[in-house]
């Protein structure tokens, strides 16, 4: 009896389980099925290089684990949440819905880890040089899911309708303001007019539970689909080793499984965090009334708020060119420095890295202090 | 009021009597787990020698020899160093709950203590004899190691499990058989006990992953350590039920409802600390489980990450354990700012005395003034909250008017959460002036009482005080 079910491989047949197997009997019926063969076997034989760095390779993982808890957790407050009132609607999250303080504090603390993990995950490939050819693309990806990270977390800090959530808002919306040319317009558009209000909730809203993680998610699909493509970039000083020399996990089987209790025990310090220090729910937001004192952005945006300040008055348009400046760099950075191994602009690269992780934490532990 | 107070700032006296005990239950339960890891290894390798598998047996003691060395150094440095750490503390703290501890155990105490300096001599024993005493010798020092550390977990937990369930011993009646078996005695041992064998096995885990991941030992040792887990993270849940089922009632209407908080929401922070041993302990089942099926992939941070979710499950439960008291330190008996219930049961007579004049530890201070406010706040107050930090005051207080401040202390003990207030009018204004002034006002007692007496003029024809429960103004829920 002729079918259209596609052919098992030989070298799959001889890699799969036994065929009397219930397992060996489900592979086999599938790829007769979806003839992606050699699609799992590249995935497969997908390694991980073993050296005294490979605990960095799991910041990869640790932001997505961040992101799905944020996803999960998101979706039960929105359940409740109203952004016609929102902050009334939160204080009925947090007083009255069976564990909503806890869900509420989970995605709070979660916000907080994933963009921690990002910027780890972004500093240990960039000290690493994984984004140098042929990962340029994983490189520009990565930065722009850090950006949006950050998206996620200035629209999501709002949607309480609080004291703190508003005036750090209006702060931040305030610097848009102050771009040449464009930023009145910027600053209108994301306000949805000339100051924050509930209408601003109205934009900040769809898009942090929308917009956002739509192209979050094909970024990520495609962020992903790089790594699994080119495989695990291995550093200059494992490249060195003699071949025999070279060892590594295989990704599937034994790196990921050993990243399983990672991520539980980062899912049980969210509880815990979320347990001994809960997110408040301030007064709700007057726009009239005066900011209080003390008002900053999230820690996240504390480098940039306290960078602007050394440029007073009307060279604050120069802070924020300097500052427009460096994303640009980055993303300009495996463009430049291409060499493997590193040569004298690799190892300039590395420095200025070094200047500016230095400057990132001085000035965000300046800006917390101030 | 016979002690001073320990005002610890941010962190607050109780806090800090936590981050010690939650360390130190962590380590002592691990100091009786481990006995029976190195009581079980060694067996276990006497089998394998037994039946002519020489080198394997070797093996297993190598990895043992490993598992002692951490074993030894990790629970009697940081044994020591907390268990101490914590007499310490609970001795600022809680002084007079300290006292009625000690007076009440003496000789459990003695015992403990005798205990534990056998325990610490076979241990010694135990790992300066590996290479001099005969095999036979060393089973029989880790089996007897076992035995007498179980045994301190015994004493102690007769006196911890007694905070919460005094069961019939009375202040009166001081029965020590009675406050010792108390109600919560026996699902309380038995509970720590599986908990402490949960942990023995985390250990091996940490040794097992710096074996290499080629080394044929390492399966066994990881399937070894986790017959040690998983049994025990089963069966916590089913002894969590039996001890469930002997609290105090409004322990677990506190669990089950939550408490009343200012908004007229909930406040549930038990029931979070509950949610979060529930977390840890399914958590750690399922790493556990993953280890299981591929034993080769345990490295070092692996069994770190799971002895970190064991350590944060022990903090839940014992955050859990100790909230379920409130707002007492012995259930029943001493309220946590050292007021003893049948002081404060005899009445009028003795709480509306000027608290003051009860208490010794205070400098002499004008009535009214911000120093009498102050000084109640640190006598009444400071066991338990801080002014800017945790359970922090500050933010607690931030919608108080004077009125409501002055009614409502009497409101937080109607609802099962706070000792009565103790003393005059004088005294309760004095502390409302002094909560209001975190806020940046300049506040004294005298103004308080003048506002709240100028409200009662207002409200009604009476110009008494009212005793009503009050009406909270708005305030943004935590």
């Amino acid at each position: 009896m002729a079918t259209d079910l596609a052919s098992i491989p030989p070298e799959a047949d001889a890699r799969l389980p036994p065929a009397g197997t219930r397992t060996g009997r489900a592979a086999r019926w599938l790829l007769a099925r979806y003839p992606v063969w050699p699609v799992v076997a590249h995935l497969a034989d997908k390694k991980v290089p073993r050296h005294r760095h490979s605990a960095w390779y799991a910041m990869g993982g640790i932001v997505l684990f961040f992101f799905a808890v944020q996803v999960v957790t998101g979706v039960l407050l929105m359940v409740y949440y109203d952004p016609g009132q929102p902050w009334q609607s939160v204080q009925h999250i947090v007083m009255e819905v069976p564990y909503g303080s806890l869900i509420r504090s989970v995605h709070h603390w979660a916000a907080n880890g994933m963009i921690l993990a990002i910027f780890l995950h972004l500093f240990s490939t960039f000290f690493l040089k994984a984004y140098r050819p042929p990962r340029e693309m994983t490189w520009v990806t990565g930065l722009a899911l850090a950006g949006l990270g950050m998206a996620f977390g200035f629209s999501g800090y709002l949607l309480p309708w609080d004291e703190l959530s508003f005036f750090a808002t209006r702060v931040g919306i305030s610097e848009v303001e102050k771009v040449p040319l464009v930023g009145g317009f910027l600053a209108d558009l994301i306000r949805g007019g000339p100051d924050v209000t509930v209408a601003t909730i109205g934009r900040f809203y769809p898009l942090h539970v929308v917009v956002l993680p739509l192209v979050v998610l094909g970024l990520i699909a495609a962020h992903l689909t790089f790594v699994q493509v080119q495989g695990v970039s291995e550093p200059d000083s494992f490249r060195a080793l003699p071949p025999e020399n070279r060892r590594y996990h295989r990704f599937f089987g034994e790196f990921l499984v050993a990243e399983v209790p990672v991520w539980l025990a980062l899912g049980v310090l969210l509880v815990a965090l979320a347990a001994v220090a809960p997110r408040a729910l301030d007064p709700e937001a007057n726009p009239a009334a005066a900011a209080p004192e003390g008002i900053k952005p999230e820690w996240y945006f504390l480098s940039q708020y306290q960078a602007l300040k050394l440029f007073p008055g009307s060279l604050e348009v120069v802070g924020q060119a300097v500052l427009g400046l460096i994303p640009l760099a980055m993303v300009a950075v495996p463009f430049w420095d291409r060499s493997v191994p590193a040569d004298a602009r690799g190892r300039l690269v590395t420095r200025l890295g070094v200047a500016a992780v230095a400057g990132l934490v001085a000035m965000t532990a300046w800006g917390w202090l101030s | 009021m016979n002690y001073p107070v320990w005002d610890v700032p941010w962190l607050g006296a109780g806090l800090v009597v936590a981050i010690i005990a939650v360390f130190h239950v962590f380590v002592s339960h691990f100091a009786i787990g481990g006995g029976a890891f190195l009581f079980a290894a060694e067996w276990w390798a006497g089998r394998l020698a037994r039946a002519g598998h020489a080198s394997d047996a070797a093996r297993v003691l190598d990895f043992l020899h490993r598992y002692a060395t951490f074993f030894l150094v990790f629970t009697t440095v940081f044994g020591a160093m907390t268990g101490v750490g914590i007499w310490f503390a609970i001795g600022l703290a809680s002084p007079e709950g300290t006292s009625l501890l000690i007076h009440q155990f003496v000789f459990a105490w003695a015992t403990e203590w005798v205990v534990f300096l056998l325990e610490l001599t076979i241990l010694y024993l135990y790992y300066y004899g590996w290479k001099h005493n005969p095999r036979r010798d060393q089973v029989f020092l880790a089996g007897a190691y076992f035995v007498v550390s179980w045994f301190s977990l015994f004493i102690i937990n007769g006196i911890l499990s007694f905070m919460l369930t005094p069961g019939g011993w009375t202040p009166e009646n001081r029965d020590l058989a009675a406050g010792f078996f108390n109600p919560s005695f026996w699902p309380s041992l038995v509970l720590r006990t599986a908990t402490m064998f949960l942990i023995g096995g985390l250990g091996g885990l940490l040794i097992a992953g710096r074996l290499g991941a080629e080394d044929p030992l390492k399966p066994r040792v990881v399937r070894f350590s986790a017959a040690f887990v998983v049994p025990a993270a089963f069966l916590v849940p089913i002894l969590f039920g039996w001890y469930w089922s002997t609290l105090p009632e409004s322990t677990v209407k506190m669990v089950q409802e939550g408490v009343a908080g200012l908004g007229g929401g909930r406040l549930t922070a038990i029931t979070r600390h509950l949610v979060l041993a529930g977390a840890a302990g399914f958590a750690v089942m399922a790493g556990v489980l993953v280890a299981v099926v591929r034993p080769r992939a345990v490295t070092t941070g692996v069994a770190l990450a799971l002895m970190l979710v064991v350590q944060m499950g022990l903090m839940g439960a014992e955050f859990f354990r100790e909230m379920a008291r409130k707002p007492y330190v012995i259930y029943g008996t001493l309220y946590s700012n050292s007021l003893w219930k049948k002081d404060a049961d005899a009445g009028p007579a003795t709480l509306k005395t000027p608290f003051l004049e009860r208490a010794r530890w205070h400098p002499a201070v004008l009535p009214g003034s911000t120093e009498h406010g102050e000084w109640v706040l640190r006598l009444q107050c400071m066991s338990c909250h801080t002014r800017k930090g945790y359970r922090d005051l500050t933010s607690r207080t931030a919608s108080w008017t004077p009125e409501f401040a002055f009614r409502w202390f009497d409101t937080m003990h109607e609802q099962g959460v706070m000792p009565p207030f103790q003393g005059s009018d004088n005294d309760r204004a004095a502390l409302a002036a002094t909560l209001l002034n975190l806020h940046g006002r300049a506040l004294d007692g005298n103004d308080v009482l003048r506002a709240v007496t100028e409200k009662a003029r207002q409200a009604a024809p009476s110009p008494a005080t009212p005793s009503a429960t009050p009406v909270p103004p708005p305030e943004a829920p935590r």
